[in-house]
């Protein structure tokens, strides 16, 4: 058996160490929120917190879970359902599409966050780059990071800055 | 109705793969290893050890087969195998890095002028973007040592065979 | 006058799917009567007509027979249903039809059939009752084709909400004894001024249920909208950052076990031998199944199962297919297309001679273009769930054409369609590759032999090289031009047709001699739908070659395509607002160039112009501006997504996409090999739509993409001088 911390709270597996992180927390935890998207690090989908930091949930093994708290994204949230900063702005910017990958982009934005309250673009991109969206919205994300960090006010409809209609 | 037929004769041309052929067969074949919540079937030791004295090489490199596990999503050791997402590591310990003709390395793997000694394999696959930065490898890492010895141990084996 | 809270999300209701298509009369009698039984939920609840439902609370379900794959295309039905209904927003939820026979898109029928069929009136009711019995014969209930908003939405959620409306004045004009004509809606309220009455549309959903569905309801004009063209929030957005939405792959069913699955890499070849020695002993095992055509390793999780099925050896049968790889297969499209000449080959389109025209030309251009198949990658992987036994059958998945799904499963299962039960989840990305059944049929097909549920979970190195690809082509281009510079001739002839048919034609351009031809070339790969399928090849191939003759005539791109859409106002509106987004004519920094790219394309009218900087070793695609006419535009924040969505999967095909071949099997296995563009390479994209019809409307999900590779090419050849005719891009050195 072995011990976990996932979202503050205590769990036991009976899983091979070997075991993936992302299969541990999808099927033994049936925690479903984190995706997988190519099972070799490439895309994101999987991304959780270890200790804060990012990882590829696909590709860590659960044994270097030991001693550690585990964060997905289903632990964002206040305890009262209080949305977090970056979740919020994900709305506000309308970000999601298909919304597959969303989890992972929402994982990788707060861990950039957390270390860089203001990014520039470039520090946006290096955090970033890891996490594919197959749907292209990575102008939508860029904006709801600055959103987040306070950098850009959300428009003032819903969705970003209203494009101009002539009728 | 006159509208439908001659619109019913454009219908096959509708891409709507929805078209399956005949109700699928049988498997050709079923193995079935244990119904669900059945305890676990015995597994035989990963290599036996035939002869005396070969027994203390056979465990350390069962073990580290199966802590290989993990990086067998993008690394194969099989003589024959073409590279996949990484290089495949069959004749790795005691090569330098970015040996292989199959990999596309990065510049920064490529003239980092290392060989693949176990220390330098240690130090690498406990960080890889620290020890080497720009390395396409952005996953993978292991952090306890003990796993990391079982590793190379296993890939030590390989070259040996 | 209370207030009316948003209930908890309920689940889909069940209600006649009658086509409420104007003066359509299909079922006889109140459709509502047949059904009201199964309609089992909470007391109170009322059916009013076909697609609407209104709760003791006041709450209005929108009940919509299309899936919502991240194009919006949910909250978009529900903000017509509810404009023409006057229903409060705040009080609307939008839920997806269950996979029955009674919901079914035969708007979408219709438009795929005889998308332009004039009918005189009174035929009206006998074609659109003929579609629908049409569409449920052949189970249709699809999301594609960029149709949710202009055909569903248009043609039936519209009239819908104006009927629901009307029935529901007819209701109080009844109960309060006053002329209709006094009476007035607006947010779930039926007031009538004259006497200071007003009630909640709940106190009539009752009364309103026994009138008879109008033949000819009112529907709004533009002026009148209240929530369409307006960019409301969209309703599923909020699931999808707190990790509660559900895909096909989250699905949960107790006692399930798990699947990973090969087939065989070349297709059409089977499985001659497997050698599961290992694979038998391996942790977590509980069946290995040769199923013919792939091998299945159904295992207590996926990865015990994938690690599992990677140590089994398997031989394949040998195919006709083995010998091809990439080089043989462009060389066979050449030799169709040789022996096709100049008179070969099926004629598409023809009008004048074009041969004449271009032999007697003042200049004569010439060209020829390739583009590769690509695959969808999808960021959710192919994935199925399913549960065989006693004579029943369930289904979990996410899909495009639920309905399809349900009968490919019940087919599979060798069972009665009836004993077969599907559950629709999001969409992981759809883009075509989800109207497939391949993975339905499998998963069925696996859960047939264990008899206990199974997900079956592709690698993403199955789902890319098992994929239905969009297919390559090679396509030749002669085209005259007079003295003037005026085109005069124009003959195509391109390998492969699949859909639209009109992909291929040019009729919005002012060519008086051109000749269309096309050769079927025999192919063993398989091939679907990618986002807007043949636009997509023949975007490329029509606007490269489109600026080529401009080069040739010495005028600029902007300038020769508006010669030649002159005829066109709404056409011209476009291009024009393209070139004045995009500051044309403006002096760019050194290296870089601007393309320009026309499209029309799904019933919308699209431009763009690319800046592309070509001052490092690869293009750099700064910024697209993309003018845009659907008609009229309902989410406007939606139909920007959708263009920002369709540019960027369009994008990353034209730098990287490229499936190859050796020996018959497909060489790119996952992200590594088959790149993506990341959020380092996004350009800035800016929209502007210009809503020129409201009563035809276009689509939103696809028509982005067409013009993106030929506005880039066409840029880079601007600022370099270099022509490029294949693609990706990545092919070509710019060092």
């Amino acid at each position: 058996m072995i011990k976990l911390n996932v979202n503050g709270q205590a769990k036991e597996v009976d899983v091979d160490p070997a075991t993936p992180i992302l299969w541990v927390v999808r099927e033994n935890l049936e925690m479903t929120g984190t995706k997988f998207g190519c099972g070799i690090a490439q895309c994101g989908a999987c991304t959780v917190h270890l200790d804060g930091k990012p990882v590829r949930s696909c590709s860590t093994p659960v044994s270097q879970a030991d001693g550690k708290a585990i964060t997905t994204v289903e632990g964002l949230a206040e305890e009262d359902g209080t949305l977090s900063k970056v979740q919020q702005a994900w709305i506000d910017a309308q970000v999601p599409q298909c919304g597959y990958c969303q989890s992972g982009q929402i994982m990788s934005a707060t861990a950039l966050l957390k270390n860089n309250p203001q990014p520039t673009d470039e520090q946006i991109n290096s955090a970033m780059a890891g996490n594919v969206c197959r749907c292209g919205m990575y102008g939508r994300i860029r904006s709801a990071i600055k959103i987040a960090a306070g950098m850009e006010q959300p428009a003032a409809e819903t969705g970003p800055e209203s494009t101009k209609v002539e009728a | 109705m006159r509208n439908l037929s001659a619109i019913l004769a454009v219908l096959p041309a509708l891409a709507l793969a929805a078209c399956s052929s005949d109700p699928a067969p049988e498997p050709v074949e079923q193995i079935i290893v244990r119904e669900p919540g059945a305890p676990p079937v015995q597994q035989a030791a990963a290599e036996e050890p035939a002869v005396s004295g070969e027994n203390d090489e056979a465990a350390p490199i069962a073990a580290g087969k199966s802590a290989f596990a993990i990086c067998s999503g993008c690394h194969v050791v099989d003589a024959d195998a073409s590279s996949t997402a990484g290089p495949n590591l069959h004749a790795s310990v005691g090569s330098p890095a970015g040996a292989r003709e199959d990999f596309a390395y990065s510049e920064a793997l490529k003239s980092s002028g290392i060989t693949w000694t176990e220390a330098e394999l240690d130090a690498y696959i406990a960080d890889p973007a620290g020890k080497v930065p720009g390395t396409t490898m952005v996953a993978g890492a292991v952090q306890d040592a003990e796993q990391r010895k079982a590793i190379i141990t296993y890939l030590t084996s390989l070259s040996a065979t | 006058m209370g207030k009316w809270s948003r209930r908890a999300f309920i689940g889909a209701g069940v209600v006649a799917g009658s086509a409420l298509v104007v003066g359509v009369a299909v079922r006889p009698g109140n459709p509502n009567d047949e059904l009201k039984p199964l309609l089992a939920d909470a007391e109170g609840e009322e059916l009013i007509n076909a697609w609407v439902k209104v709760g003791a609370d006041n709450v209005v379900t929108a009940i919509v027979p299309h899936v919502e794959m991240g194009q919006g295309a949910l909250t978009a039905l529900g903000q017509m249903l509810a404009d023409e209904m006057d229903a409060d927003w705040a009080g609307v939820q939008v839920v997806e039809a269950p996979a029955i026979d009674q919901y079914v898109s035969d708007s979408i029928g219709r438009e795929f059939i005889a998308p332009n069929l004039q009918v005189p009136e009174f035929f009206e009711p006998t074609v659109a009752g003929g579609f629908l019995e049409l569409a449920q014969a052949m189970s249709l209930q699809i999301t594609g084709g960029s149709y949710s908003v202009r055909g569903t939405g248009q043609r039936a959620m519209r009239t819908a909400g104006a009927a629901a409306r009307e029935m529901l004045i007819a209701a109080a004009a009844s109960e309060w004894n006053v002329p209709e004509g006094e009476i007035t809606t607006a947010n779930s309220m039926v007031s009538h001024a004259k006497s200071g009455k007003s009630e909640p549309y709940a106190k009539f959903a009752a009364a309103a249920a026994e009138q008879s569905l109008p033949a000819k309801p009112k529907l709004k004009s533009p002026d009148k909208y209240t929530l369409m063209g307006k960019p409301i929030a969209r309703t599923d957005i909020p699931a999808k950052v707190d990790g509660t939405a559900d895909f096909g792959i989250d699905a949960k069913v107790p006692g399930m076990k798990y699947a990973a699955v090969k087939a065989a890499p070349v297709v059409g070849a089977q499985v001659e031998s497997m050698d599961a020695t290992a694979a038998k002993s391996m942790p977590g095992v509980l069946q290995i199944l040769n199923m013919g055509d792939f091998v299945a390793v159904v295992a207590d999780g996926y990865w015990q199962a994938q690690q599992a099925l990677n140590t089994i050896g398997t031989k394949y049968s040998k195919t006709e297919g083995d010998k091809l790889d990439q080089a043989a297969l462009f060389t066979r499209y050449d030799e169709y297309l040789d022996e096709a000449g100049a008179d070969g080959g099926d004629t598409e389109t023809e009008e004048g001679d074009a041969a004449d025209a271009f032999a007697n030309a003042a200049t004569k251009v010439e060209a020829e273009y390739k583009v590769p198949f690509l695959a969808h990658a999808t960021m959710e992987p192919m994935n199925c769930t399913a549960w065989v036994r006693d004579g029943k059958c369930d289904v979990w998945s996410g899909h495009q054409s639920p309905l399809g799904a349900r009968k490919a499963a019940a087919k599979a299962a060798g069972l009665d369609f009836e004993d077969v039960t599907y559950h629709n989840a999001y969409l992981g990305g759809g883009f075509g590759r989800r109207s497939e059944n391949d993975n339905i049929e499998m998963a069925v097909r696996i859960a047939k032999a264990t008899q206990y549920p199974v997900k079956m979970i592709w690698s993403r190195e199955e789902d890319t090289m098992q994929d239905h690809y969009r297919p390559s082509a090679t396509s030749r281009f002669q085209g005259g031009l007079d003295k003037d510079g005026k085109a005069v001739a124009w003959s195509n002839i391109h390998t492969h047709l699949f859909d639209p048919q009109e992909a291929p034609t040019v009729p919005y351009y002012n060519i008086a001699n051109h000749k269309i031809r096309k050769v079927d070339v025999p192919t063993h790969l398989r091939f679907g739908p990618w986002r807007s399928v043949d636009h997509s090849q023949h975007g490329f191939f029509i606007e490269s070659f489109v600026d080529e003759m401009a080069v040739a005539a010495g005028k600029d791109g902007y300038a020769f395509r508006r010669e030649l859409l002159k005829d066109s106002k709404r056409h011209l509106a476009i291009l024009d607002k393209a070139a004045e987004m995009s500051g044309w004519g403006n002096t760019l920094p050194e290296g870089h160039g601007r393309g320009i790219a026309f499209v029309p394309s799904f019933g919308s009218v699209i431009a763009q112009v690319a800046e592309v900087d070509m001052t490092g070793a690869k293009p750099k695609v700064k910024k697209v501006y993309v003018a845009a006419d659907a008609g009229f535009v309902v989410n406007p924040d939606g139909f920007t997504a959708q263009m920002e969505s369709a540019i960027v999967y369009g994008l990353t095909a034209t730098l990287y996409g490229e499936i190859s071949l050796k020996d018959g099997a497909v060489q790119q296995s996952n992200f590594h090999d088959y790149q993506m563009l990341r959020i380092n390479e996004m350009p800035e994209v800016v929209v502007e739509i210009i809503n020129g019809d409201h009563k035809r409307l276009g689509g939103g999900g696809e028509p982005g993409l067409p013009p993106i590779a030929p506005a880039v090419t066409n840029a880079i050849f601007a600022a370099t001088g270099k022509r490029v005719r294949e693609l990706p891009l990545s092919k070509t050195s710019f060092a």
